[in-house]
């Protein structure tokens, strides 16, 4: 066997090895950030003085941990983008903005999020009052 | 660590790989198609470059999808964009992973069938990275 031939089978095997072991670990990362989440969401429920994250606003904050967080501030106080505490705009306003954007700040979310996921996110941060 | 912390982390490492091996098929395509010098070091010099930049982009491949593991959350497919991006990663991972473990091994021992088909590989490996590159930026960007 050529040096070649065995250099590809060694190629094979690392690539599929990395894609298996990618694979085969990111169920143990989901639960790892899943309880971390969790752990997190009760730290901002306490912090914001509301009661631990329920139902559709504990998905809603995964969504926002996923989507917001980047530019809103992983406590949704802002960052590159504005505090989302104590919101002053009706559910279907904050759903059009997450859906569609405002052009030039703030990207639209409607090819990534459906309707379930915009509410659980509005669920979410409905529990953001200072 | 906070998510915003890993998604900067991903940012930050992932243009790493997707430069790398873009830079690599180039050097390797160089020295493939260029005449050599009368010293023969032009296409040993470009196949050094192509060598280096490869290996390197596949170590720096596994800091970029570590931290978007974590930053997304175990997410391996996802919907919209980030379903896009997977779609064109995982391959572009397994084959970089693949190509740079050949080259590792063959170092300079290539016969020239063996380096076209590599270099056919790195490119098709350059394309799906930038196609998963580009999908990463429309999950951000997707204005």
């Amino acid at each position: 066997m050529s040096i070649e031939t065995k250099a590809a089978l060694l190629g094979l095997a690392a690539g599929l090895a990395v894609l298996g072991g990618t694979f085969g670990l990111s169920p143990l990362l989901q639960l790892a950030t899943a309880a971390a989440a969790k752990e997190q969401s009760t730290n901002i429920a306490s912090a914001a003085t509301s009661p631990t994250l329920e139902g559709e606003a504990r998905r809603g904050h995964s969504l926002f941990d996923h989507n917001c967080a980047h530019c809103h501030g992983d406590d949704a106080r802002g960052d590159e983008g504005p505090s989302l505490y104590d919101l002053n705009k009706t559910d279907a306003r904050i759903a059009r903005i997450v859906r569609e954007g405002i052009k030039g700040e703030m990207p639209k979310f409607g090819a990534k999020l459906n309707d379930a996921d915009i509410q659980a996110l509005i669920a979410y941060l409905r529990t953001l009052n200072s | 660590m906070s998510n915003v912390l890993w998604a900067k982390m991903h940012g930050g490492t992932t243009h790493f790989p997707i430069a790398l091996v873009m830079a690599s098929a180039l050097f390797d395509l160089a020295g493939f198609l260029l005449p050599d010098n009368p010293g023969k070091t032009r296409r040993a010099s470009f196949q050094a470059a192509g060598f280096y930049t490869i290996v390197l982009g596949a170590l720096g491949a596994f800091g970029a999808v570590a931290s978007g593991l974590v930053m997304s959350q175990g997410q391996l497919w996802g919907r919209g964009s980030l379903a896009r991006h997977h779609a064109f990663l995982w391959p572009a991972f397994g084959l970089l992973i693949g190509l740079a473990v050949w080259r590792l091994v063959v170092r300079d021992r290539a016969s020239s069938l063996g380096f076209k088909i590599y270099l056919a590989g790195s490119m098709l490996t350059a394309i799906l990275m930038a196609a998963a590159g580009y999908w990463g930026g429309e999950l951000l960007l997707n204005r």
